[in-house]
């Protein structure tokens, strides 16, 4: 895969008086991992909603493939290839491990049937149980989803995003809450997944992202601060100027 | 991983053979309910529970399953009452014409209904179902000269039918019951279906987390729609067999305290399970025979009993045993 | 037609507005401050005006009856809160509606119980008996008492929240109840106070409208409908929202009476479905609570 994969044109949001975001144009590299980083309050999740379609931008223009995306609702980012996980961990609590993920398979194919027996999508099945392997979760395919510990919890997040095959992974901080035993093992899942895919992650782990990332772009108060491989950013003295005191970093 | 005691292993192997048994939900189903004339005091009581039971399933399917509090079903209870009632009476279709007919137009009623209150959320959701449904009744007290107004509609009763060919008279008890457990058994199975299917996998995730389903991919605003539309239907069809039972409709059955008392019916039982709507129609009509019995004020015993099951039995009589029983995800 | 039978139909709207905005405004209020929404509001408005007729009654004046109603009321809406609804914070935002609906069973039959199910008439108190000449019609006096006095407490109302610090802690606390707590402000007082000041909104309602129809049992459960849909028209959690609505949909009533009566009560669920569907979140609520 090379060439451009999404790119946000002047995308600009704002809440009322609240200026989130302005004027923030970037385009992902198909077949790259990219970092999306910056100090709290610098847009990020913002930004991120707007890219997975949550969120309408209130200017720019966002195209996927070449395709202008505006204006489509955001049930149907899935189905043309972006997908995403979330920071707080999103999941089907009271149904099973597996069920959680196969529900989101489900949802590229078949969804208003009400007469056949689900139990003969025998596809969906192998499908997720497929995503779970990759995430490691094959073990606890018929727990309950909310009984599963926080680390699992959050990889269970990955493996539901994961199970539509996206062209383009969205992930908001997937390390969110994880002590650095746990934060090694996603590191690792991370580098596995974008092997075969675009991966765009949102994270606050500095030496976490400068070693996992290709390229590295840097918000800071709603604009665009860098954007460039690990090493340019971290030697990009107006990064460190906003850095300076934020010292973080597992892995 | 330490290997579970005896006793656990006992428990576990019971629970997933009487799971497996439980799967067979709706012949079992069908099961107690033939049997149930005999073990109720009274016929009048089982055929209500027939009726209320597949009510309150239909609603059952909206607020267990899907996760949508609604305070207005009784718009299609009564709706499948009163136009079986109109197109018997007064034109004159016959009954097995009648009751598919009065299941459709309830269904776009409820498709009109659930086009407004599915854009809302929450406890709107809840306040609009019940306001929309009260239009219904005032639409319904207002045209008297279709509804019978504020007497309800009368004149339309159906003494004889025939099923394949063979008459039958449908004012026995005994042949009433029967057939209307037909009605019922035809219901349960088309509940069934809905809920091993696809579609059943989507309001069950739309309940769990409706944000997370969005993004996955489905259309949650539709999606609520068409099961609304699925759960006034089966809610209508329970219409239709109070109409054909009683030979009236009063016009209370489009009251919001009908909703309440399907709600309650849903919440006695057992949400979110299979069997729990009749075992909580049972449980609701059994109270309010026994306490009657004693004072007229039964009202207020139910209501009691109901405020306790919210705070300290919220899964319902069948729900809690079948926790307590250990029975997964299947849910009869 | 008539301009001046149209102005007084106006009025009438007014009056029957103003009984419905401050229904609403206390069913709005709590569900702004605690996200309860109080199914029993109906049952507790009937038994204002039950309240308000006994103590009338009792002590032989309206005007106590008026005052000691609310309070009484108010206070036992504190009770409901303490003993009940506290238990249910931390679950689904479904269960305290259902419990509360179950407790209008309970209220409802409980006056059935001691005052039995026949209607019971509330007489007009002396000094508001007959019409005003207002110049283009004769008006109940009553009824402008009605609209002046639920203009008064909404501006009472209006300067506790604006200037003073208690209503500083309610709108804030509307915005962010965990903020609340971080602050030291005792949150579950705050809660108490509030779901007495609608529970006795609502039994102010009920004594206010007792004159204007008869006391009954049933009278509740009309006004939750009406409650309901004044309170989606206006956006739950929005007294402006209440006050605009309550007002809109009783001239509507009034004014739609005069052409087609049997169409008076529909008219306000039509309303509510037109706004619905233009604005799911009600006329001054916000996206996202609720739609």
């Amino acid at each position: 895969m090379s060439g451009e994969l999404l790119r946000a044109e002047g995308i600009g949001k704002h809440f009322g008086g609240f200026v989130a975001l302005e004027g923030i144009t970037v385009s992902f590299a198909a077949g790259q991992l990219t970092s999306i980083i910056g100090p709290n309050g610098a847009g990020k999740s913002t930004f991120f909603n707007i890219l997975s379609g949550a969120l309408t931008p209130t200017s720019g223009k966002l195209h996927f493939r070449g395709r202008e995306l505006n204006g489509l609702p955001q049930h149907r980012f899935v189905h043309q290839g972006i997908s995403r996980s979330y920071q707080i961990t999103n999941i089907f609590p009271d149904l099973s491990v597996h069920e959680n993920v196969r529900v989101a398979a489900q949802a590229l194919t078949v969804s208003y049937d009400i007469w056949r027996n689900r139990a003969r999508l025998t596809e969906l099945n192998a499908r997720a149980d497929a995503a779970l392997e990759a995430v490691g979760l094959s073990g606890r395919r018929a727990e309950l989803a909310k009984f599963l510990a926080h680390g699992q919890q959050r990889a269970l997040e990955i493996a539901i995003a994961l199970v539509s095959e996206p062209e383009l992974l969205l992930l908001d901080e997937p390390t969110a809450g994880m002590g650095p035993e746990e934060t090694k093992d996603m590191v690792a899942l991370l580098e596995r997944l974008a092997e075969k895919r675009t991966v765009l992650l949102v994270e606050h782990k500095m030496k976490m992202v400068l070693g996992l990332s290709k390229r590295v772009v840097v918000l800071h108060h709603g604009r665009l601060l860098a954007d460039g491989a690990p090493d340019e950013i971290r030697s990009n003295p107006e990064v460190r100027r906003v850095y300076l005191g934020q010292s973080e970093g597992y892995g | 991983m330490t290997s579970p005691s005896s006793g656990e292993a006992v428990a576990k192997l019971s629970s997933v053979g009487l799971g497996r048994l439980l799967d067979q939900r709706v012949l079992l189903s069908i099961a107690v309910l033939a049997v149930l004339p005999w073990l109720l005091p009274s016929h009048a009581l089982a055929v209500n529970v027939l009726i209320y039971g597949v009510v309150v399933m239909g609603y059952n399917l909206l607020f267990g399953y899907t996760g949508l509090l609604s305070f207005g079903q009784a718009a299609f209870f009564g709706a499948g009452a009163y136009f079986t009632g109109i197109a018997i009476g007064r034109y004159g279709v016959p009954w097995f014409a009648a009751v598919p007919i009065a299941v459709l137009l309830s269904t776009g009623l409820a498709a009109a209904i659930g086009i407004v209150s599915t854009r809302t959320r929450g406890i709107y959701f809840s306040m609009v179902t019940l306001a929309l449904a009260q239009l219904v009744y005032y639409v319904a007290l207002q045209a008297s000269s279709f509804t019978g107004g504020e007497n309800g509609l009368r004149g339309f009763t159906v003494d004889r039918i025939s099923l394949f060919g063979f008459p039958v008279n449908f004012l026995d008890p005994v042949n009433k019951y029967y057939v209307l457990m037909a009605f019922a058994a035809l219901a349960m199975w088309f509940q069934s279906r809905i809920l091993n299917s696809p579609f059943g996998a989507v309001i069950e995730a739309i309940r769990e987390n409706e944000q997370r389903a969005r993004a996955c991919g489905y259309d949650v605003e539709r999606s609520k729609l068409i099961v609304f539309m699925l759960s006034g239907a089966i809610s209508s069809l329970g219409g239709c067999m109070l109409a054909l039972h009683l030979s009236i409709v009063p016009l209370d059955i489009l009251h919001y305290q009908t909703s309440g008392m399907i709600v309650m019916m849903v919440l006695l039982g057992g949400a979110r399970s299979f069997f729990g709507p009749f075992v909580g129609a049972a449980a609701f009509l059994i109270l309010e025979d026994v306490i009657s019995v004693w004072t007229p004020h039964w009202q207020l015993f139910v209501g009691a009993i109901f405020v306790l099951f919210v705070l300290f039995l919220p899964k319902g009589i069948w729900g809690t045993l079948l926790d307590t029983l250990g029975v997964g995800k299947a849910r009869p | 037609m008539d301009l001046s039978l149209i102005i007084m139909q106006l009025l009438s709207g007014i009056a029957l507005g103003a009984v419905l905005v401050i229904t609403a405004l206390g069913l709005t209020i709590v569900f702004g401050m605690l996200g309860v929404v109080n199914f029993a509001h109906g049952a507790l408005f009937m038994i204002g005006a039950y309240a308000g007729l006994y103590l009338a009654s009792l002590t032989g004046s309206f005007w106590w009856g008026l005052l000691l109603a609310p309070i009484l009321i108010g206070a036992f809406g504190m009770l409901i809160e303490f003993v009940l609804i506290r238990r249910l914070y931390g679950r689904s935002i479904d269960d305290p509606l259902l419990l509360t609906f179950g407790l209008s069973y309970i209220l409802v039959e409980g006056v059935r119980i001691v005052f039995g199910s026949d209607g019971i008439p509330f007489p007009t108190p002396p000094q508001l008996i007959g019409v005003l000449d207002l110049g283009i019609g004769f008006f109940p006096r009553y009824r402008l008492f009605v609209i002046a006095l639920v203009a008064v407490v909404l501006l009472v109302l209006w300067l506790t929240l604006e200037k003073t610090r208690i209503g500083l802690i309610v709108r804030a606390g509307a915005r962010d109840p965990t903020i609340m707590q971080v602050l030291g402000v005792d949150i579950g007082r705050v809660w108490l106070a509030i779901f007495g000041l609608g529970v006795g909104l609502a039994a102010l309602g009920g004594v206010l409208a007792g004159p204007m129809r008869s006391v009954n049992p049933e009278m509740g459960s009309l006004v939750l409908a009406e409650a309901f849909v004044v309170t989606v028209i206006g956006g739950l959690g929005s007294i402006v929202g209440a006050v605009v609505a309550g007002l809109m949909v009783g001239i509507s009533i009034s004014l739609v009476a005069l052409f087609a009566p049997e169409m008076a009560t529909i008219v306000m669920f039509a309303l509510m479905a037109v706004v619905l569907l233009i604005r799911p979140q009600g006329l001054f609520g916000i996206r996202g609570r609720t739609a």
